[in-house]
C-alpha cells in the first residue's frame, strides 16, 4: 500500500457501505489507517439502496461499497460515480440458531416445509432498502419454479414476519441471536461472521452462480425507484458486491489507495476471513 | 516435456484439480473475467458436475499467485470493472503437462475398461456354459 502525503486532512474520509460489509470495512480501515495515520475516518453502514439514495439526495461520501453492483448503473453512474469494481460474491442462505424450532430437522430439501410450519417464525429484510430483502423474494420465486409449487412465493411472503420489523439483514441476525425469530434469510458471509449455523440452498435458487444468470433473471421484484412514489422492477442476478469512488471526493488518491487495498491481496484475505468470495 | 516432470506432476496433482486445467484451457482460448469463466465452464462438454463460484475464484487466485495466469482490472465501458485473467507462458506449459497427464490417464482408463469387459464376458460365458 502506498503512503499518501496530504497536509490538508481536516475533513474526514467518508465511506458509506452495505451493512453486510461492516466487518470488511472495519478490518480494511485498520490496515489503511496504519499507513495514513493523520486521516480521520467516518463510516456509515446502511442498506445498499438507501446508501445510493443518500448520495442522490446530496450527501457527500468518498467511497461507496454496495451489496449489489447493479445499483451503481441504476442509480449512480455517470452523475455521481464514474467507475465501479466488482470485488466479492456471495449467496443467500437460511440462518438459524441452535434453539430455533425445527433446527435439528431442517435441510436443503425440506426447508420450505419446516419454515411453513405454524409454530415456526422466519423473516427477511426490507426489499426497498436492502438488496438482501429483494434477493430473498427472488429466492422464493425461483423456489416456486424449481420445486413446481405454484403460489409458493406468495405463501412465503404472507407467512414471514413483516419486513418492516427487521429492515436490514443485520437486524435479522440480531433477532436470531435474541431468539425473536427462528430463521432469517441472510448472506452466507453474515452467517459465517456471526457464527450462525445455516442451510445452503440449491445454487439454482441461491443467486450464487453466473452459470444460472438467465434462470435468475426470471425472478422480478418491484422496489421504490429514484423518483419518490414510483416503483421499478428489478430482476434476479448473481450476487456481486461492488465499490466505487464518488466523483465529488476531495480525497481521490486516498480513495484509489483504499480500493487498491480492498481489491488486492490484503483485501482478499479480509474478505475470505469474513466469509465472502473475493472476485 | 520430459517423463520426470510428467510423473512428478501425476504424483502431486490429483484429478480433482482438473478444474485448473479446464480454466487454463478456457483462458488460452481467450482472456476472461471470473464471471464469464464460470458461465463458459458450465457450457463446456468436458466438465463433470457444476463448477461453483467459490471453487472457480479460489483456483483463479491460486493460479494467479503461482504465475500460471496473470490479471489486471478492466474498467467496464457500460458495466462494472472486473479482474481480467489471461494465460502466461508458464500457464501454457502447465496446460501442455495437463494434456499429457490426461492422455496417459485416459489410456489407463481404457486399459481398465478393456480388462473389465473381458472379465464380464468370461463371467457370462461361465454362466452360459
Amino acid at each position: 500500500m502506498k503512503i499518501i502525503k496530504d497536509s490538508n486532512k481536516t475533513k474526514p474520509f467518508r465511506i458509506i457501505h452495505a451493512g453486510a460489509l461492516e466487518q470488511v470495512v472495519e478490518k480494511c480501515l485498520e490496515q489503511f489507517s496504519k499507513q495514513n495515520s493523520g486521516l480521520k475516518f467516518e463510516t456509515n453502514a446502511v442498506g445498499s439502496r438507501e446508501a445510493a439514495k443518500r448520495l442522490l439526495s446530496g450527501e457527500k461520501y468518498d467511497i461507496i461499497a454496495l451489496a449489489d453492483q447493479a445499483l451503481f448503473a441504476e442509480l449512480l453512474v455517470p452523475d455521481l460515480v464514474e467507475n465501479y469494481f466488482v470485488f466479492a460474491a456471495d449467496q443467500i442462505v437460511i440462518g438459524y440458531d441452535r434453539s430455533s424450532k425445527g433446527s435439528q430437522q431442517i435441510t436443503q430439501e425440506n426447508w420450505v416445509e419446516i419454515l411453513l410450519k405454524p409454530q415456526v417464525s422466519f423473516a427477511r429484510s426490507n426489499h426497498h432498502l436492502d438488496p438482501c430483502g429483494y434477493r430473498t423474494l427472488m429466492v422464493w420465486q425461483l423456489a416456486e419454479i424449481i420445486y413446481d409449487k405454484p403460489g409458493l412465493s406468495a405463501i412465503m411472503e404472507s407467512a414471514s414476519i413483516p419486513y418492516s420489523v427487521y429492515p436490514k439483514s443485520l437486524d435479522l441476525a440480531g433477532a436470531l441471536f435474541k431468539g425473536k425469530v427462528d430463521y432469517a434469510f441472510l448472506y452466507s458471509s453474515q452467517a459465517e461472521q456471526l457464527g450462525l449455523p445455516y442451510v445452503i440452498l440449491p445454487s439454482k435458487i441461491n443467486l450464487s452462480s453466473p452459470a444460472y444468470a438467465n434462470f435468475y433473471d426470471q425472478a422480478a421484484v418491484s422496489v421504490e425507484s429514484r423518483i419518490p412514489g414510483k416503483n421499478e422492477i428489478i430482476h434476479g442476478k448473481p450476487i456481486e458486491f461492488a465499490v466505487g469512488i464518488a466523483k465529488s471526493t476531495g480525497y481521490l488518491e486516498f480513495a484509489k489507495s483504499f480500493i487498491d487495498l480492498l481489491t488486492g491481496v490484503e483485501g482478499n484475505l479480509i474478505l475470505e476471513e469474513c466469509g465472502f468470495i473475493p472476485c | 516435456m520430459n517423463a520426470e516432470i510428467l510423473s512428478k506432476f501425476e504424483l502431486t496433482i490429483p484429478i480433482e484439480r482438473s478444474i485448473q486445467a479446464e480454466l487454463l484451457l478456457l483462458l488460452g482460448q481467450k482472456p476472461s473475467h471470473g464471471y464469464e469463466l464460470i458461465q463458459r465452464l458450465n457450457e463446456t462438454d468436458f466438465r463433470t458436475g457444476e463448477a461453483d463460484t467459490a471453487t472457480v475464484y479460489r483456483n483463479l487466485r491460486r493460479m494467479d499467485k503461482d504465475g500460471l495466469i496473470k490479471s489486471h482490472w478492466e474498467v467496464g465501458e457500460s458495466g462494472p470493472g472486473r479482474r481480467l485473467y489471461e494465460l502466461t507462458p508458464h500457464g501454457e506449459e502447465s496446460l501442455k503437462v495437463w494434456a499429457k497427464y490426461l492422455t496417459r490417464h485416459k489410456a489407463k482408463l481404457e486399459n481398465f475398461l478393456r480388462a473389465y469387459f473381458q472379465f464380464e464376458e468370461s463371467l457370462f460365458e461361465k454362466k452360459g456354459g
